[in-house]
Parts: structure tokens; sequence; C-alpha cells
């Protein structure tokens, strides 16, 4: 109860925020095939009159913990710098055949000198050359809109202005790679979408 | 060696035993043997069946190594990710030879060549085998076998990670004859890998074998018939199955346990061999002692009793043989006693007439060899019967003793012989002695016997004679000699000489007898006999009633030979039975013929006593009475009074069964026979002859005129008829007549005639009585 009560007074002032500023929050839900919630899914919006904020993206950053990518999956705007820092004692050595971005770094420890311009929006899958086990997904799209769902398959993207979009789910492990799910919103004001996607089961 | 043989029979049972051991065990082992053998064979397969697994999951191992270092090279990776055809092919290539992989292929996540080894062209093709990719991703790894263009090949896959799998590694080993042939040195068999096609037919990938032995492998229950252990065992593969057969021939196999079993059948053999040899060798240990034992036994058999078997064992053989030795000695002596008692008179304790026979005979046959003479005598007591009768059979037992003592003292040499024969009856053997010393020894023996012999306080007066035959003046066979010496001893008794030497003519009545005897027996068979017919006249009515009938002998070179002599004889030696029964057929033919001619005539024939005791006399009377049609009323039987007091039970009996066919009856010789009037009266005869001794001694003596008298009176009282036999005068026939006798028979009134003679004779006769018409008219 109090939550909703939470919910409904931030959507009031969402609401007159946009009525401000013009902008509105897209909560989605994501699922799998069985219904279960689904986690690291990532949803982003495009505007369908294709106008883009003249704004430059902010950096990111995916750490390399116990031989781990962390995170996982990430979602950056085109155009993003990732740096890749290696927390571990011994070297890593990053690379991607992705056709999105092609990149090595050599074996390193700490912060690598430069970072890595994702310039083309797609997947980029990435791996260290000496440790096959380790694997990271970095979605690039063309819009500053997007979020990764929680553990509870919940994922918020705030500060929409109001518009017409196309909302496109994405997870790793979905059965068909290429597949797009894809929503129409209108972010005239709040908005909520569901999203079933089909999974493979986690390696 | 006959097979019913002991030594045969042991051998045998030795043999069969051990045959049958043998055989027993041969077949055990040899059941063992290839039990054993295919048990081996099969495991033999088993080995090879894991060491080939082991070899295929070797090879699999090494592809999947060989395939992740290709597939984890960073620029392979690098090239396969940004799809550089020809850098993935080279790449791959070059991984593949590293380990001689024989194909290498790049299969997308579709399930597309990307790129192949054998740049064939392959690419963008669909993979062939996709089960094998996602085999893989399922557990890690996985490998399989397929065709690819009729070649066999070990496949397995590797995903190439970027770092998610963004392709397949397929790296192979072609299945190919150099492999089948390293496997088969390996499990040391042969090893082929199959397939089967569309229509199910087989076809062999890759054999260590020679091509020209393929062929077989297609069928492969035939395999197995045809000596070979086979197992087949289907490999994982995709699209066309694919199968490895291993074979182990069994004969090859088998090829030690062969030269096993040969040994163990040598050894089987040499084992029956042995066995045979040891139980021959046994049986002879123990038959060679029983055939000498029965050797032994046929020598003692024969009466050899020169030496006893030597004992040599000490076991039941051993005994054997001692105890056969001790019957030996029984033997012997038992067959002196009997000889003893074969060969010696037990009343004078002189050689016997057994012995004497030996002797003499051995004798005879010496002196045929030395050309010596010899001599035998035989001796018989004068009046020895009368010293029996009259002084009992003791006295005569010891007089004979006596004798024998005396005789044995008047031989002097060891080699000269006296032997008792029986009775009274003594021989002497003269071995060496020529007529002039058998004489001497004779004399010397009356000479021992002419001393008075007391016996019991009586003095016994005692003479011999001596006949005496030597060799080989007198016979060269002792039985001849033996005889002529009993026809000298009697000839000397005879004349009272002492003793005689055997002359020829003593012995002529013997010889004369014995011819008389075949030629008796050839006229009877030759009908060389003749009956002649003596009539009977009633002396009442001078009428001839009847005839008898007497046979007549008419020899051929002898002449007329009288009934007295050859009917005794006949009667002696059995031959009378023959006789008779002639007579009797020949009379009852006659009467017969008689009768056919009008002449009534009855017939009497005479029977001997031997043969009214033979009970068959009345059946061979009625049998011929049959055979000629004659009755029993016109035939009449005489029979002697001496015949029948020999046994006059019998012999009523069977006149009694005669009377009973109506056969009439006469006695013959009445008055010499002591019969008893008893007798007399029980007998059924209708007729008595009175002796012609009596009738012809009537003239001259008074005594005789009685008895003729008493007789006629005695047969008329007991209402018989009385005939007078002998009439030769008719003095005699006038004062019979007076004397009231019925009937007349003698020389006075005919002589026996031959049957014609007869019938003129009676024609005579009635003339001279006046009684023709009569009979004539009763005929």
């Amino acid at each position: 109860m109090t939550k909703s009560r939470f919910i409904s007074l931030a959507a009031s002032f969402l609401t007159l925020a946009a009525s401000v500023a013009q902008a509105a929050s897209v909560r989605v839900q994501v699922v799998d095939q069985a219904g279960a919630p689904v986690a690291d899914a990532v949803v982003y919006a495009v505007p369908a009159s294709g106008k883009q904020p003249a704004t430059k993206p902010a950096g990111a950053i995916i750490d390399q913990v116990k031989r781990r990518f962390v995170p996982l999956v990430s979602v950056v705007q085109t155009g993003t710098s990732v740096t890749f820092p290696n927390k571990d004692n011994i070297e890593h050595d990053v690379y991607s055949f992705s056709p999105a971005k092609r990149f090595e770094l050599n074996l390193y420890h700490g912060i690598p000198a430069k970072p890595i311009v994702f310039d083309k929006p797609g997947l980029v899958v990435m791996g260290c050359n000496i440790h096959d086990e380790m694997v990271a997904y970095l979605l690039i799209v063309d819009t500053p809109w997007f979020a990764k769902t929680d553990a509870k398959g919940a994922a918020t993207i705030e500060n929409v202005p109001a518009d017409g979009y196309r909302l496109i789910a994405w997870h790793y492990r979905q059965v068909d790679p290429d597949a797009q799910p894809a929503q129409k919103i209108n972010a005239a004001a709040d908005v909520s979408a569901k999203f079933a996607l089909q999974l493979k089961a986690p390696e | 060696m006959r097979l019913h043989s002991l030594r045969a029979r042991i051998a045998l049972v030795f043999v069969v035993l051990m045959l049958a051991a043998q055989a027993a065990a041969y077949v055990v082992i040899n059941s063992v043997i290839l039990k054993n053998a295919h048990q081996n064979a099969e495991e033999q397969l088993s080995v090879a069946q894991r060491v080939f697994g082991q070899v295929l999951r070797g090879n699999s191992q090494q592809l999947t190594q060989a395939a992740s270092v290709a597939a984890s090279d960073f620029g392979f990776r690098e090239a396969v990710a940004t799809h550089d055809s020809s850098t993935v092919a080279s790449a791959l290539q070059n991984n593949g030879d590293r380990i001689h992989a024989d194909v290498v292929m790049l299969v997308d996540l579709d399930g597309k060549l990307i790129a192949e080894s054998t740049g064939a062209g392959h690419e963008g093709m669909a993979f062939a085998f996709p089960h094998l990719i996602k085999a893989v991703a399922q557990k890690g790894d996985a490998s399989s076998f397929g065709v690819i263009g009729g070649k066999a090949y070990q496949l397995v896959a590797v995903p190439v990670k970027a770092p998610i799998v963004i392709a397949w590694v397929v790296m192979g080993f072609a299945i190919d004859d150099a492999f089948a042939r390293e496997m088969s040195s390996l499990a040391s068999l042969d090893v082929s890998f199959l397939t089967v096609d569309e229509r199910g037919h087989w076809g062999v990938l890759a054999s260590s074998l020679p091509e020209a032995s393929r062929v077989a492998l297609k069928n492969q229950t035939q395999l197995a018939d045809d000596g070979y252990a086979t197992r087949l065992v289907r490999l994982h593969s995709e699209g066309r199955t694919v199968a490895v057969l291993l074979e182990r021939s069994l004969i090859q196999a088998l090829a030690p346990f062969h030269r096993l079993q040969s040994a163990l059948l040598l050894i089987t053999l040499l084992g029956v061999i042995v066995s045979i040899a040891g139980s021959m060798l046994t049986a002879r240990s123990v038959t060679r002692p029983l055939a000498a034992l029965a050797q032994f036994s046929r020598r003692v058999g024969h009466g050899d009793y020169s030496r006893p078997i030597e004992v040599r064992q000490h076991d039941e053989i051993g005994e054997l043989a001692s105890a056969f030795n001790q019957m030996q000695e029984s033997i012997v002596e038992r067959e002196r006693r009997i000889t003893e008692l074969a060969y010696m008179d037990r009343l004078t304790g002189l050689p016997n007439r057994a012995l004497f026979s030996d002797r003499l005979q051995a004798a005879v046959s010496a002196a045929t060899e030395t050309g010596r003479p010899l001599s035998v005598m035989m001796m018989d007591l004068d009046r020895f019967k009368l010293v029996n009768d009259t002084l009992g059979h003791p006295i005569g037992d010891t007089l004979l003793c006596e004798v024998a003592k005396r005789l044995q003292t008047a031989l002097l040499r060891p080699t000269d012989t006296v032997a008792r024969l029986g009775g009274d009856e003594f021989a002497v053997l003269l071995p060496g002695d020529d007529l002039a010393a058998a004489r001497l020894v004779a004399a010397r023996m009356l000479h021992a016997l002419e001393a008075p012999i007391m016996i019991e306080g009586q003095l016994v007066d005692v003479g011999a004679s001596i006949g005496i035959v030597t060799y080989p003046h007198h016979g060269s066979d002792m039985n001849v000699l033996m005889r002529r010496a009993d026809i000298a001893m009697y000839e000397a008794k005879r004349n009272n000489l002492g003793h005689a030497v055997y002359d020829e003519r003593h012995d002529h009545n013997s010889a004369e007898r014995l011819s008389l005897m075949s030629e008796l027996r050839q006229a009877v068979e030759h009908d060389q006999l003749t009956l002649y017919y003596q009539p009977k006249v009633d002396l009442a009515t001078h009428r001839v009633k009847y005839v008898e009938a007497l046979v007549r002998w008419d020899h051929p070179t002898r002449g007329f030979v009288s009934p007295d002599q050859f009917i005794p004889f006949a009667e002696q030696t059995g031959y009378i039975k023959t006789v008779s029964r002639w007579v009797a057929d020949k009379a009852i033919a006659q009467c017969a013929a008689w009768q056919a001619q009008g002449i009534e005539l009855a017939v009497s024939v005479n029977v001997s006593a031997r043969e009214l005791i033979q009970s068959t006399l009345p059946e061979t009377f009625q049998t011929l009475l049959d055979k000629h049609g004659v009755a029993p009323e016109r035939i009449w039987i005489e029979i002697t009074e001496s015949a029948i007091m020999d046994d006059p039970n019998h012999a009523i009996e069977t006149l009694d069964r005669l009377h009973a066919l109506g056969i009439r009856l006469s006695i013959d010789d009445f008055g010499t026979g002591y019969s008893s009037l008893s007798y007399l009266k029980r007998m059924p005869v209708d007729e008595i002859k009175i002796d012609k001794s009596f009738v012809m001694g009537m003239a001259q003596h008074k005594d005789d005129e009685t008895i003729v008298r008493s007789t006629i009176d005695l047969g008329h009282n007991m209402g018989l008829k009385v005939v007078a036999e002998g009439v030769e005068t008719e003095e005699m026939m006038l004062q019979l007549k007076a004397l009231r006798c019925d009937l007349a028979q003698g020389f006075h009134l005919s002589r026996p005639l031959p049957p014609a003679k007869l019938v003129d004779w009676l024609d005579g006769w009635r003339t001279r009585n006046g009684l023709a018409q009569e009979i004539s008219l009763s005929a």
C-alpha cells in the first residue's frame, strides 16, 4: 500500500516534471517463456521521430573481477567510451571479434591507457584470450533511453521525452539472436510494458 | 591265442578297462580343451573389443585435442570470426596435418560447411552429421563414425568460441585398411569395418584381410560355420550404420590345442599298447603254469607217471601243482591195486585169463620179432566136477589152490606163466620153448600132480589133461593158439593121454560145424531144404489121416545131411527159429496144395523147445494159416516131452494158446523126458507118440513091451490117441494092433517121402487096402 502510494506520488511528480520538461518513465517487466522474471535483459526505446538529444554519452566501465567480466551484460549509447579495469592480480587480454567493434587489449594489469570507443550500434561479445570462460556482452544502441532488468526482471527507463517510441527487448540467451521483440509505446506519460522472451537454458 | 583262452580273456579285460579309462580321460580332456579354446577365442574377442574401444576412445581424444587446439587458436578464431575463409581453410589443414587427421571441417552454427580440408568444394552445403555437434553441445565431447564419399571416418567436433560458440571444428581419422591392420596387429585377430547399405546389404569399408577374403565377410553366419569366432560391434555412427567385425580363426586358435590333442592321443595309444603287453605278460604268468599243469594231467591221462610236475611257485598255482602230484601218486597206487585185481585170480593168486591173454599177446609179438618159438599149454583137471559135487565147493577150491601151487613149482623160469582161466582150467605160457621143451614141462606138470593131495584129512587123487601148441608151428594168432591148445587138451582128455600136441585132424569137426552153419543159412535162403512126409496109419481102419513133415537137406557136395546133424546145431545157435518157420510155411502150403488136389491130409510139424517158450509162436501159425487158407484142424504140432519139461509153465501157456486156435497137439518121444503126469494132465494135447526106442525094443525086451502097453493104456485112459513110431516090421505092427495102439508110423509102412511120391504111395496103399473109393469120396 505504501509502495503504490509512493509510486502514485512519483507518477504525479513525473507528470508534473513532464509537463514542465515533457518527460516520462517507461517501466518494463521481462519474463521468459515460463513466466519467470528475466534479469540482465536490455530494453531500449528508439524514438519514432529519430530525434536524438545532442548530449554526448557518458563513459562506461566493465570490470574484470575474479576472472569474470562485471557486469556480464552492459548497454551503452553509440559512441560511448568504455574502460576495462583489470581488478585481478593476473593479466587479462580482452578482445572482441564482433563486427560492431573488433578490438584487443593486449595483456594488461590495472586500467588500460585508453578506453575503447564503441561507435557502431550492435552487439559486442568480449572475451579474454587467456581465460576462455570469461565472457561479456555489450549492446550498443542508438538511443540514450535504455535500461537493464534487475533480478526481478524489472527495468525503468527514466526521463523519456514525450514521443512515440519503438520499445525493444534483448537478452544474450535469446533463442533467436537476431529476433528483436519490439513494442510501440507513447511516452506522453509514464508507461508500462511487458516482454516475454524465448530463452535458451543457461550454460 | 584262442579267444576263449584264459589268457586272451585276461588280456581282453585289461585292455578293455584300459581303453575305457583312456577313452574317458581323452573325452574329458578333449572337451575341456575344446571348451577352453572356445573360451579363449571368446576372451580374445572380448579383449580385442575392449582394446578396440580403447583405441577408438584414444583416437577420439587425440582428434578432440587437436581440434581443440585449433579451435582455441586466437588467430584461427579471429579468422573464423572475420569469415576469412581461405585463412580458415589453411588453418584447418595445418591443424589437421599436425595429427595426421584425414578430414577437418568447419561448420557454422546453422550446420553449414564453412570450410573443409579436402578442398572438395563442399562449402555452403549442409554438414552431414548434425547429431555429432548436438551431442558435443550437450555432453562436451563426442565422437561418431560416418561415411563420407564412400570412406568411413571417425569424427569428433569441437566448438570454436569467441568466447561464445561461433562455429564447430570437425576432425576425423579415416577408417581404412591401414587402420584395420593396425587394429589387427594390436588385438591379434582380424578386424573389418562393415556398413549396411539402404537395401540392408553388408559392404566392406576396410579390413585387415586381403581383398580375396573379404567377400566372406558379408555373410557372418557362414563365417561361424567356417570355424571363426566372430563379434560384430555396431559403432556409434550417423547416417549409414558402421560396424566392426572382429574375427578369430578357431582353427588357428585351436592349433596349439590340436597339438595337445595329438600328444594326448599318442599317450593314450602308448598306454593301450603298454597295457596290452602288460596284461599279456600277466596273463602268461598265470596261464603258463596252467598250461604246464594241463599238459601234465594229459600225460597222467595217457598213463605216463614217470615224473612229477616241478613245483616252482609258492602261490595258488604252486599248491595246485602239489595237489596234482599227490593225485598222481594216488592214481599210481590205485591203478596198481586195480591192475592187481583185474589181472589176478582171487582164489589162487595166479594170473587170470586177462593177464594171460596180455602176456601171450606180448610174447607172440616178441616172438614174431625175435623169430624164437613159444609154447602154450592148456590144462584141465580130470574128475574135478566129481570132487566138487561129492566133496563140496570149499574142498574144490582148496584143491585148485594146491594145484596152482604145484604148477608154479613145476615151472622153473620166471618168464613162464601159469594162469587160471576159470573153473579147473589152467594155461601155461612158455616163451622161447619149442615143442620138445614144452612136452618136458607138461610131463613135469603132470608128475607134480601125481602125488595125492591131502585136504581136510581126505586124500584127493587128481589128474590132468594138457593140450600143447607151439608158435609159429600151430598158428601165429593168439586166439588161434588158445583154441587149438584147447582142442589138443580135449583130445588128450578123450583119449586119456595126459598131454597131447595139437593135430589138425582133431580140429576137423569144429571147422566142419562152422562151415555147416553158414551153409545151412544159405540152404534156407536158397530153398535147398525140402520137406518129406511120413504117413501115420490108423491101425484099426488102415486109413491114412495125416502125415508128419520131416526136413531133409540135400547138400550139393556133402549129399544128404541128417537132421540129427544140423538141427541140434541150429538150436544152439538160435538159427532154429528161421528153420522152423520155413518148415511150418512149407508144410502148411503143402497141406493147402493137397486140399486143392482133393487129398484130405492133415500135416504135423515139429517145434523145438526154444520156440515153445517163444510167446509169438501162436501168432506165427495163425499168420501162416491165414496166408495159405488152411483150417487149423488140419495142422498138428509135435513137441518133444523134454522140450515141455524145460519150462513147463511157459510151455503149457503157449500150448493153451495154440490149442485155442484149433491146432492139434502131439507129444513126441513120449517116455524119454521124465514128464510128470500132473503136467500131462494139464496139457491140452490130443495125442502122444511112443518113442521109437521102446517100440523097436518091444520084440526083444519084455520091459519095453510093458512100457508100450502101459503108455497105450495111460493115453487111452486120459482120452488121448497113441501113436507108435519106428514100426519097422509087420510083426511089430500086428503086436501094436494087439495092444490097441491107435496109429503106427515107420519104415515098414513108408519112409518119409517127397509129396509127389507120397501121393503115389497113398494110391498104392489105398489099392492094397481097398480104401480108394472111400478116400476119394471123402475128398
